[in-house]
């Protein structure tokens, strides 16, 4: 009997002292902040279509994230004048473990300009606020329509059938104009501008007129915005 | 039996023999080590400190040093050099080497500062003088579920529009009469704003002067056009007008138009020097009256004369002229917002223009 409660005891010990070590000694986990921010552009890419849309633009200015805000304008095809949401703003919001990951995209305004080779260009001026101080990745692309009629007539179709309106290279997803053939993404000549007097950061992008949106890529996030 | 209870001795003091031996290692002699990494996370429990030294921070354990790191940052701030700080259980996030601890557990540090601008409340507002009177647009928004309230009211406190909507909200309303009017957006106790709307007609004129009462002068020199403004009158109540227009006093009597958002009497002098007869027939030769109603600008001919032939120009479209031939249109209907009117003498120097825009401003 005795010896059996030596035993007890003598395992009791050594649980208390396995526990005792496991808990003195550190469970690393690895931090990587490269792969949160990867999700984190991930997750916003995969939630960007379905996002709340919002033409108010005070709405857009109290809301605290994840919202989009549109313009609506009418098109006239040949088969009549439809309504289209044209994508102007955004801001995004996602968190991943030690990482905030934070958008806000404005456009202030479009203008006609001329580049140094005379290509007339649509100006697009942006504003950008960023979470992060660096955009690694950014790059800046302008859907041109193979064919602009047919692109608008394909649009005028989706609304006919969808019978709400639908935004530009938002809606019918991103890809799925690539995919359509309709659509062209060419590269867009761009440039970031810190204005120190306002703290703001300026994007602007020259696409060409024809040009329905364009297209501001933080990989794997691609954010569509067009011009009213 | 005996042999169980050999096989228990034995077993008990081998676990005995391994407790004693692996006691030694954390209490002791052997405290775990402190992982260097450059990115990772971890927790410490047991008697560890951190000291920041001029180019790098150590974690210490008792008087040991057990690791270094680039720099040590408690809850988001830097320690000095010097600095000693500890507690238990510390938490530690180190990334690109730099030791970020935490005594409270949580999340440990945050990358990236907020940068989206909420304020609690917004309003925009836009205004459209192409559409009738002026048609304001107005977007309000708090961020919490409010009621919006919206009231406007004119130069004399009266109440024209009164309207409240859940946030977000968009309100639309004209304003039919020109004028300045005060609005007030109210949604307790986020939001409570004053704006001043100012709807109004802007005259850019040669050789024209605007009046908002008789004028008898004879100004020929420099003014061939006078401009007599009466939308006060019709805002004040009255029913008609009588205008002064000349040093005999000849006058013209306007009856109030209705849902008008301005309205104007425009008398021009077509000769610089004529010995008219006792100054009765000055400004008389052209005299039209410029109505802004929900349709558009209106012209309408009340009274013509003259011994010069003229042309009355709207818009840069001839529509009347006198003592000569051509269009004899007695009413021109123009579109928002803008109207010009030009009258053209035999006498060049009279040649007078006057354009009309609304304007729909606020601040």
């Amino acid at each position: 009997m005795w010896s059996a409660a030596y035993g007890l005891i003598a395992l009791a010990v050594v649980a208390f002292v396995t526990l005792y070590a496991a808990m003195h000694t550190p469970n690393v986990a690895s931090a990587n902040l490269a792969d949160q921010l990867y999700n984190a552009k991930k997750w916003t890419a995969g939630n960007l279509t379905s996002l709340p849309r919002t033409d108010n633009p005070a709405h857009f200015a109290v809301s605290s994230g994840n919202i989009v805000e549109v313009k609506v304008v009418n098109i006239a095809v040949s088969g009549g004048t439809f309504p289209v949401q044209l994508p102007t703003g955004y801001k995004l919001s996602a968190k991943s473990d030690n990482l905030l990951y934070e958008l806000y995209l404005n456009i202030i305004s479009c203008k006609p300009a001329t580049l140094h080779g005379g290509a007339a260009v649509t100006l697009y001026v942006v504003e950008l606020r960023h979470s992060l101080s660096q955009l690694p990745w950014l790059e800046v692309y302008a859907a041109v329509p193979r064919n602009v009629t047919r692109y608008y007539s394909w649009l005028y179709n989706l609304y006919t059938v969808w019978g709400r309106p639908l935004a530009v290279g938002l809606d019918p997803r991103v890809g799925a104009d690539v995919n359509a053939g309709l659509v062209e993404l060419v590269k867009a000549e761009w440039a970031l501008v810190y204005d120190a007097a306002s703290g703001t950061t300026k994007l602007y992008a020259a696409a060409p007129p024809s040009a329905p949106y364009i297209l501001v890529v933080d990989y794997p996030l691609a954010i569509p915005l067009a011009c009213p | 039996m005996i042999a169980l209870r050999d096989i228990l001795i034995f077993a008990g003091l081998a676990a005995l023999a391994a407790a004693v031996i692996a006691s030694l290692f954390p209490a002791g002699e052997g405290v775990s080590a402190v992982p260097a990494c450059s990115d990772c996370a971890f927790k410490l429990t047991g008697g560890y400190w951190i000291r920041q030294y001029g180019n790098y921070a150590s974690f210490h354990h008792g008087t040991r040093e057990m690791a270094r790191y680039g720099w040590a940052y408690i809850d988001g701030f830097p320690l000095r050099i010097g600095e000693i700080m500890g507690c238990d259980p510390m938490y530690v996030h180190v990334l690109d080497g730099i030791a970020y601890v935490s005594c409270s557990g949580g999340d440990g540090p945050t990358f990236g500062r907020g940068v989206l601008n909420s304020p609690p409340w917004a309003v925009f507002i836009s205004a459209d003088p192409s559409r009738p009177g002026c048609t304001y647009v107005i977007n309000a928004a708090v961020n919490e579920s409010a009621t919006i309230q919206l009231y406007v009211y004119d130069e004399s406190g009266r109440l024209v529009y009164s309207a409240s909507s859940p946030s977000p909200a968009t309100f639309t309303f004209s304003l039919p009469v020109a004028g300045t009017y005060r609005m007030r957006i109210y949604a307790p106790p986020l939001l409570d704003q004053w704006y001043t709307l100012q709807a109004r007609v802007s005259i850019t004129a040669s050789k024209a002067a605007v009046y908002t009462s008789d004028n008898t002068q004879d100004l020929r020199s420099s003014i061939s056009l006078k401009i007599f403004d009466l939308t006060d009158y019709w805002k004040r109540g009255y029913t008609s007008v009588t205008v002064r227009i000349n040093p005999a006093g000849a006058s013209f009597t306007l009856t109030a138009p209705p849902n008008a958002f301005a309205d104007y009497l425009l008398a021009w002098e077509d000769c610089r020097s004529c010995p008219c007869d006792a100054t009765q027939d000055l400004y008389k030769d052209q005299v039209w009256r410029l109505t802004f109603t929900p349709s558009g600008p209106v012209l309408t001919r009340i009274h013509s004369q003259g011994g010069y032939w003229h042309e009355v120009y709207a818009d840069g479209r001839l529509i009347y002229t006198w003592k000569k031939s051509g269009p004899k249109n007695d009413r021109y209907t123009g579109t928002d917002p803008t109207i010009s009117v030009r009258f053209v003498s035999e006498d060049s120097s009279m040649n007078a223009e006057a354009t009309f825009t609304k304007i729909c401003a606020w601040r």
